[in-house]
């Protein structure tokens, strides 16, 4: 395969990403406004297209054409800067993601990720998501204004928090696997998801994500009753909707991440006697259904973290970081070491 | 091929020093700490240039993401993001510029002096030391006790602070008995 | 005009009132009302006997009277004795209109701080030693003290309503139509409304200058802890890391246009002060130009959640001057009522103080499902869901609708109880709530008294004092019922005293719809469209859902009320939230505030 080949596919392959991750976070919103709505036994929007299909197109017309204001005193280009450190992080994620096996499309082999095989990837990850704060802290330090300051703050000692735990959680997983390449790490559950190796950490990493991405009950930095919106209490227009955006689009991103470290990534969730009697179920006949099995996955796990909110009251700050160092931390540690043990006593 | 890479690593460079030296003349703590971000971002792409991503990686993580998100966090804590309009040391500037030229020139006659350089284009299965893997067995074999010795190091020191802030609030505490007791 | 009330006057003092004359002489005289008149000299030594000796440990209300005629002004304090129960024990200190100075009882009774603040902003009336005599209710803009009965507004027409130029030739008019816009200000002389803003910020952090809280979160001057270089040390906490946040008007979780200044270190509060008076429309004004039964409805707006809690007040109020009794059937309508308020009003506070902590409406929007349910009823009775208007002067408006109490009874009986025990199922356990409540905004029982707090707050501090128990008006001592008492103070007990307050008020509730009379009266006598009230003074209170709400009505024998005065349980009750802020999280004073339970339309009024 030549160069200009692989790097069309390349191109293709993030354009339609993108088109992706923009419609699932428009979708995303739709989906958590309906679903908190059955939860709260209220209807949720339905009045734009047939069961608001169409609320988050009017949702986006009316955030372009609302009067963009930024605070006199507010530092400009910071002030400008901060949606797009909030929005790019959380796309850029999706590089490694896998999201199916590879395809073949006119003769030519097409993996279905953006970058394959890269032996960092869990790091890769962990990279990002400890840049993607940046966008939030910047927002609540450039908006001068104490609400939205506070909940800068607050932001980045949660995220750094948080952090911790959460790449000790991965550094259990990747003891086992043995590689930091998640399309490797994917492959190796075709028996046995990581979730059942692995409960500790996936609960723990996914309690992490939960607070990495500001998701109630760890919504600290935008805590409305306390600091009305927090970080982006200054933010209107489209700024305002690329905070939204980023928000969105890091939920798609933590079930992703969640779905490929602990549940099977693309592969299908189905038991093995269903795939042995109907093998074109499976990912390794058809590839094409490889993405198709994960998004259902970062749906159902999407459906979780809107239950997750419209169930449960926010923590209060200061408890929420002794969560974080003395019952997270310590028991992901532990993790570690017996995992650690485990795999060295079974060679 | 070759070109492209010299290509990027000039632009990359370009971008390293300028961001380099705004962060020291930035009147904003902030600013001066987000010019460091991009400092520390584009030395991940250098060390990705040379085949090593999981320094890269770390790089960012490490730099870019954990720590200079504490320098803002203290930063903003303490609100001393906006220095003020006056120099408080009129003769540092020029002091700063001439040590810099001088290390430059340094650095360019230890660099001419050494002996010729040589491109030579490894193919990229062949560089290994880059890797996680190889890094792992590094650290934990040759480098096994300077790196504990390390971390037992970065532990007292962790230790120390902690201490050091318990201490305050000690003394916070006596304070407050004796507002109670008068 | 006869302002003074015309009652036979009390010659002798009786009960626990004889020792005062014995004690203080002269001092005190028995007025023309069950009660005394105190010489203001020896006010606060009085007040402390009456304290310490007499049991009156609990201060409920605070109000003056403006009397034109003989150019006094009257300070009205009623105290309470929550552990024996009882009437209200009624004192006055009279004092001329210029210049009316009257020695504050702060210190006797920390309760009095909002409501000296209060009678000096409408009345004018200076307390002597109150650490904080500013304007409460009305903006540094105003000029005068309005419920003086010598203040006009701009465009003043008459003095009591019906105007005669609503209806020139007999036609509606309004008098908006003829008042341009923004004419109808008047400013003090020395006041430039251009560069308010900036004042009125400035005069809250005097407050945090000038004071230091000492450790109960009471203020002291700041001489008094002044080191040997003259700093104050809260000057030194201003100057190092202290951050001034207003928590308001415009804030999502102040339940209303209510403003908390909050000194911040870091997340800990060093101080708060509340700031109210953004919905404020002088509504004791208003009520003193309207006739009596004009005030009825106007009573709804006061607690709007609540309305028909309110009514009640304000009927008892005006029933005793007028010495009614409704009939029998009215009365137990009445209680139902009330106790149907009360449940709505509970769901409701336990549903929004879920918010206040943080759940996405969840629970709020199944607390309010029940009260849908309520309001339904209410509808069906009143007409209205919130503005109610039912209750009139020895009865109520109208009768219930054919299968009104069969539609109560299934609510009643079958599902409430089991839709309380719901909630209390989901959110008592919950592990959150329980650490974010349990110790938070901690109010002792000694300090509940102290600031006069009201109702669930007073009672989750373990002071078992309910005015249906303690003074039982209407039909209350026929049914069987427990005051419900929590003894922590916390955020937490506050949140189940509410639950066992429906509890009981479901019980009471199965009572009155078991004995109901099936047909009877609505109205004692014949349906007024102008009470006659004979001259006279009355406090009528009930407990309403959100505590003691008294009203105190004089009347002078015509067809309006002479003063009327509103003892507001969500105004005093703020009185404690400063105290119980201190040294708790930001995210504390939030579910604090939700708490205590305000409706800014009473806070405000």
């Amino acid at each position: 395969m030549d160069v200009g080949i692989s790097i069309l596919v390349w191109l293709v392959l993030s354009i339609v990403l993108v088109f992706m991750l923009l419609t699932g976070f428009a979708y995303t919103t739709l989906l958590e406004r309906r679903v908190i709505a059955r939860f709260q036994s209220r209807v949720g929007p339905n009045r734009a297209g047939p069961q608001g299909l169409l609320q988050p197109l009017a949702d986006g017309v009316k955030l372009i054409f609302k009067e963009e204001i930024i605070p006199a005193s507010a530092d400009k280009v910071t002030f400008i800067l901060a949606p797009l450190l909030a929005v790019i992080p959380a796309i850029v994620v999706f590089a490694v993601i896998p999201f199916g096996s590879s395809i073949e499309l006119f003769g030519v082999k097409v993996p279905l990720t953006l970058a394959p095989n890269m032996n960092v990837g869990i790091l890769y990850v962990l990279a990002i998501t400890s840049v993607s704060v940046y966008g939030i802290v910047l927002a609540g330090w450039a908006s001068n204004s104490k609400y939205s300051m506070l909940g800068g703050l607050r932001s980045s000692a949660q995220m750094i928090s948080y952090e911790l735990a959460m790449g000790l959680s991965l550094v259990a997983l990747v003891v086992v696997a043995g590689t930091l390449d998640l399309n490797a790490i994917v492959e190796q559950q075709k028996q046995v998801w990581y979730f059942f190796l692995q409960p500790f950490g996936a609960i723990i990493f996914m309690i992490t994500a939960l607070a990495e991405v500001n998701r109630a009950p760890f919504d600290m930095p935008e805590a409305e009753q306390e600091l009305t919106s927090g970080y982006n209490t200054e933010y209107s227009g489209m700024k305002f909707a690329l905070f939204y955006m980023a928000e969105y689009i890091k939920m798609i991103v933590i079930s992703a991440l969640s779905v490929t470290f602990f549940f099977g990534g693309y592969r299908e969730p189905l038991p093995l006697f269903l795939t042995q009697a109907l093998p074109f179920l499976s990912v390794d006949h058809t590839p094409l259904l490889g993405p198709l099995y994960f998004g259902l996955k970062i749906i159902a796990l999407l459906i979780v973290q809107v239950w997750v909110r419209a169930t449960l009251p926010r923590f209060r700050y200061d408890r929420l970081m002794k969560f974080g160092w003395l019952v997270l931390l310590p028991i992901s540690l532990a993790w570690v070491m017996i995992t650690a043990l485990v795999v060295l006593l079974r060679g | 091929m070759l070109n492209l890479e010299i290509i990027i690593f000039g632009a990359l460079a370009l971008i390293t020093v300028v961001a380099a030296v705004m962060m020291i003349i930035a009147r904003n703590a902030v600013h001066s700490a987000l010019f460091l971000v991009v400092v520390m971002s584009s030395l991940a792409v250098f060390f990705l240039g040379l085949w090593a991503p999981f320094i890269a990686m770390v790089q960012v993580a490490l730099y870019a993401g954990a720590i200079m998100v504490l320098f803002l966090f203290v930063i903003m804590l303490l609100g001393a993001e906006r220095a003020g309009a006056r120099l408080l040391l009129a003769w540092q500037a020029p002091l700063a510029i001439g040590l810099t030229v001088l290390v430059v020139l340094l650095g360019a006659l230890l660099l001419l002096n050494t002996a010729p350089f040589e491109v030579v284009d490894l193919p990229a299965a062949e560089i290994t030391e880059g890797t996680a893997e190889a890094i792992g067995q590094a650290l934990y074999s040759v480098w096994l006790f300077p790196f504990e010795a390390v971390s037992i190091l970065l532990l007292v020191a962790m230790i120390g602070a902690v201490v050091m802030t318990r201490q305050e609030t000690r003394q916070e505490a006596r304070d407050e008995r004796k507002k109670k007791s008068l | 005009m006869a302002a003074k009330a015309a009652a036979a006057p009390v010659a002798e003092l009786t009960g626990p009132l004889a020792g005062l004359k014995e004690k203080f002489g002269e001092a005190v005289k028995p007025g023309d009302f069950e009660g005394v008149v105190i010489n203001h000299d020896r006010l606060v030594e009085v007040a402390t006997y009456i304290r310490d000796e007499l049991g009156y440990d609990y201060l409920t209300s605070v109000t003056g009277v403006d009397y034109l005629a003989q150019n006094e002004m009257e300070v009205v304090y009623h105290v309470l004795n929550t552990r024996a129960g009882g009437a209200p024990l009624v004192f006055k200190a009279r004092t001329p209109r210029e210049n009316a100075v009257v020695p504050s009882l702060i210190t006797v009774w920390p309760g009095a701080d909002f409501q000296e603040r209060e009678a000096w902003d409408l009345l004018g009336i200076k307390f002597e030693g109150h650490p904080y005599l500013k304007r409460i209710l009305m903006w540094e803009g105003f000029s005068g003290h309005p419920l003086r009965k010598d203040w006009k507004e701009a465009y003043y027409e008459q003095d009591v309503k019906p105007f005669d130029s609503r209806w020139p030739g007999g036609h509606h008019r309004r008098a908006e139509d003829r008042v341009p816009y923004a004419d109808n200000v008047n400013f003090p002389a020395d006041f430039d409304p251009t560069v308010y803003t900036a004042q009125a910020d400035a005069a809250v952090y005097e407050r945090f200058k000038n004071y230091e809280v000492d450790e109960r979160g009471q203020f002291v001057p700041k001489e008094a802890v002044k080191d040997e270089n003259g700093n104050g040390k809260f000057q030194e906490y201003l100057e190092t890391d202290e951050l001034v946040v207003n928590l308001g008007p415009q804030h999502p979780s102040t339940h209303g246009v209510f403003r908390m200044v909050v000194a911040l270190d870091g997340e800990k509060i060093m101080h708060l002060e509340p700031v109210m008076g953004y919905l404020h429309r002088n509504h004791e004004k208003i009520g003193e130009r309207n006739t009596y039964i004009q005030n009825m409805p106007f009573t709804d707006r006061l607690d709007y959640l609540s309305s028909m809690s309110n009514n009640f007040g304000y009927a008892l109020a005006v029933e005793k001057l007028m010495k009614v009794t409704p009939p029998e059937r009215a009365e137990y309508i009445r209680v139902i009522m009330a106790e149907l308020t009360r449940i709505c009003n509970h769901v409701w506070a336990i549903g929004f103080l879920l918010n206040d902590l943080g759940a996405f409406f969840t629970p709020a929007l199944y607390a309010i499902e029940e009260r849908e349910l309520i309001l339904d009823l209410f509808e069906a009775v009143s007409g209205s869901r919130m503005m109610c208007n039912y209750f009139r002067f020895g009865g109520v408006a109208r009768d219930l609708p054919v299968g009104w109490l069969e539609t109560c009874r299934e609510l009643v009986f079958n599902r409430l109880p089991k839709k309380v025990d719901e909630l209390d199922y989901f959110l008592s356990e919950n592990e959150i709530i329980r650490a974010r409540c349990e110790g938070s905004g901690v109010l002792t029982g000694d300090d509940a008294v102290k600031y006069s707090t009201a109702g669930p707050v007073l009672r989750a501090s373990g002071v078992a004092y309910d005015v249906r128990r303690a003074e039982p008006y209407s039909i209350y001592e026929r049914f069987e019922f427990d005051v419900a008492v929590r003894n922590h103070g916390d955020v937490y007990d506050r949140y189940l005293i509410r639950l066992d307050e429906v509890r009981q008020s479901l019980r009471i509730l199965q009572q009155a719809l078991n004995q109901i009379p099936e047909k009877g009266e609505i109205q004692a006598g014949k349906k007024q469209y102008s009470a006659r009230v004979p001259a006279g003074q009355a406090y009528g209170r009930v407990e309403g859902p959100k505590g003691e709400l008294g009203f105190y009505v004089v009347s002078d024998g015509t067809a309006n009320p002479y003063r009327y005065h509103i003892r507001a349980p969500s105004f005093i009750n703020l009185t404690a939230l400063g105290p119980m802020s201190v040294g708790q999280k930001i995210a504390d004073a939030v579910i604090i505030l939700g708490s205590i339970d305000i409706v800014l339309g009473e806070t405000d009024r």
